[in-house]
């Protein structure tokens, strides 16, 4: 069974993505806060993280995922930021996923429907990451 | 409510292109672009809008086709797409479709740095009012900050150090310039390039905040040095613009593309997408790719535009063919440098030609030009090319992106009957495509006596 951990301050959203997920056959842990996470993560196994980077700062969610893959050498930990930051600062650029700016797999816009956040992460769990190609 | 057949939206290098190909595949039908711009930039020519050129008014793509090859165009804003009953609503009004290529593009990647949103701080953003203040605002600056050393990093830092401000930097995150797509030896004859010219590159150095009050005023390097700046403009690279996809629920890649098959269809089978919007598959192992170029975009607009009745065309997957200029240095890429090469996995013998692309050599316009071709060590065949010279390597690596999707091996290039003249090619002995492939067949040949 695959765990996942989800770290949002907003409880609601926490609610429903773990009765979702665990619905579909997942195990699911909880942070409310961005050092809540980084310690569970720390302490405990995951297959995949997904991060709300709007908590409280959005800067502070970005660190996180920095540091998940800088301080804690998960290079290989799937996660996925999920975030509201475009539509609120309506900025003409947008964030995405970078090696060394912002070192997860995806970037996703607030509101994201469940099934769609499923598939993306059935998708990133299923995946050889970086499969080297045929040799010619 | 007025119906066509083909709807396209969105009208730069994907649109456009798709526009065209639908009307030269499928005469009897009516084609329709919606766009959003007033008028519509050349992407690539961007950069020289700071520069060379006086105003953004400059580098536009012409309209004249759209009246010479019979498309409508309308400039309104697409709200929303209603799927079931095939009808487009805009701005303005409706429109309905039998079918609709979506080619809306792509907006500027920036990097989640604390003062990104400062004032001062640039995104290469395609809309003609952003750069026409951003060229303004340049016009009074003395300290310019360009983040990222790829293509458009270094011709907007060149152009802008050429149209007279006083201190212009790059920072580029990795070990150099261009190295996503150069060999490190090309990398560095560029960077010695733009030194000469005045500007000061950082390598390996990456930037952790952009500092000031609401102005800003400098940059903050990751070993804590600053860089005064009073404009600082990010040039790392670009992220899909799926919103309408989104919003209508077509299928969203992991990297923030639309899901398109090889013949550029959605998860609707009247919709098909193409160019920057689109997810992107690499033509060397089919792993996702990241590139975002103009002409990407144009081939996979004349898939998408050839299919929209049928399918006739697949994309083979991006080889990533681009060149750059800096004053008389040209580089030129068509597919995997040798160390990308390497880090796919792939076994590689590489070579090397310098020839001068005239014969004589003392004949005016001579310029020496450098070829490196990498091919798979197993089968001989070609995996990619790069090429430094004068302007003439920009068809040069157009051949070598020839030899490249037709996986051709070092032998049938060796084989190659290419045309030469004087004042306008280097000479049959020392043409350098051939040249190339011949020493890497040395180097084979040698391998071979050795096991």
């Amino acid at each position: 069974m695959s765990r996942l951990l989800f770290v949002d301050d907003d409880v609601d959203f926490l609610e429903v993505m773990t009765m979702f997920f665990e619905k579909h056959g997942y195990k699911v842990e909880t942070a409310q806060t961005p050092e809540a996470g980084f310690r569970k993560v720390q302490s405990e196994p995951f297959d995949l993280v997904v991060l709300d980077v709007m908590m409280p700062s959005a800067f502070e969610g970005f660190q996180l995922a920095k540091n998940i893959r800088e301080n804690l050498k998960l290079t290989d930990l799937p996660i996925i930021i999920l975030s509201c930051i475009h539509e609120r600062k309506q900025v003409p650029y947008r964030f995405a996923p970078d090696r060394d700016y912002l070192p997860v797999d995806i970037f996703l816009d607030k509101p994201v429907k469940p099934d769609s956040l499923l598939e993306k992460i059935e998708k990133l769990l299923g995946e050889n990451r970086e499969k080297p190609a045929q040799d010619l | 409510m007025e119906k066509y057949d083909v709807i396209v939206v969105g009208g730069s290098a994907a649109g456009l292109t798709a526009a065209q190909t639908a009307r030269r595949h499928y005469p009897d039908k009516q084609v329709l672009v919606i766009r959003k711009e007033e008028k519509v930039l050349i992407p690539c020519g961007i950069p020289y809008i700071f520069g060379s050129l006086e105003s953004p008014l400059d580098d536009l793509i012409p309209d004249g086709v759209y009246e010479k090859m019979k498309i409508d165009l309308r400039i309104e804003r697409v709200i929303d797409v209603d799927r079931k009953e095939k009808i487009i609503k805009t701005d303005k009004g409706s429109f309905g479709y039998d079918k609709l290529i979506i080619g809306t593009g792509s907006y500027p990647a920036m990097p989640p740095t604390p003062g990104h949103d400062k004032d001062g701080v640039y995104a290469i953003i395609k809309e003609i009012p952003y750069l026409t203040e951003m060229q303004k605002r340049l016009k009074s600056a003395k300290n310019v900050v360009v983040i990222g050393g790829g293509f458009i990093g270094i011709e907007i830092s060149d152009e802008i150090k050429k149209s007279g401000v006083e201190n212009v930097s790059v920072v580029e995150i990795e070990e150099h310039c261009l190295s996503q797509s150069y060999d490190d030896d090309f990398c560095v004859e560029m960077e010695e390039q733009l030194r000469s010219r005045g500007i000061v590159i950082y390598t390996g150095s990456k930037i952790v905040s952009i500092d000031g009050g609401e102005q800003v005023e400098s940059v903050t390097l990751a070993d804590g040095k600053k860089i005064v700046a009073d404009i600082v403009i990010l040039g790392i690279g670009a992220v899909a613009n799926a919103d309408l996809a989104k919003k209508i629920g077509l299928r969203i890649g992991l990297t923030g593309g639309i899901v398109v098959d090889r013949a550029m269809r959605t998860s609707d089978a009247n919709i098909f997408a193409c160019g920057d919007c689109a997810e992107k598959v690499s033509f060397f192992g089919g792993n996702s790719s990241a590139l975002r170029l103009a002409s990407i975009a144009t081939l996979e607009a004349r898939v998408a535009g050839a299919n929209v009745f049928g399918i006739k065309r697949e994309t083979p997957g991006t080889i990533g063919v681009w060149g750059t200029a800096v004053g008389n240095l040209a580089l030129g890429t068509a597919g995997l440098t040798e160390k990308m090469a390497k880090a796919h996995g792939y076994k590689v013998i590489s070579a090397v030609n310098e020839s001068i692309n005239r014969h004589p050599g003392k004949l005016s316009g001579a310029a020496n030009v450098k070829i490196k071709l990498v091919f798979g060590a197993n089968s001989g065949i070609l995996l990619g090319g790069q090429v430094r010279g004068d302007a003439s390597v920009g068809e040069i690596m157009n051949a070598i992106s020839a030899c490249v999707q037709n996986r051709m091996t070092a032998e049938q290039i060796a084989m190659f009957q290419s045309g030469t003249h004087p004042m306008i090619t280097a000479s049959p002995i020392a043409y350098g495509i051939v040249n190339a492939a011949e020493a890497a067949i040395s180097k084979m040949v040698e391998a071979k006596d050795r096991s």
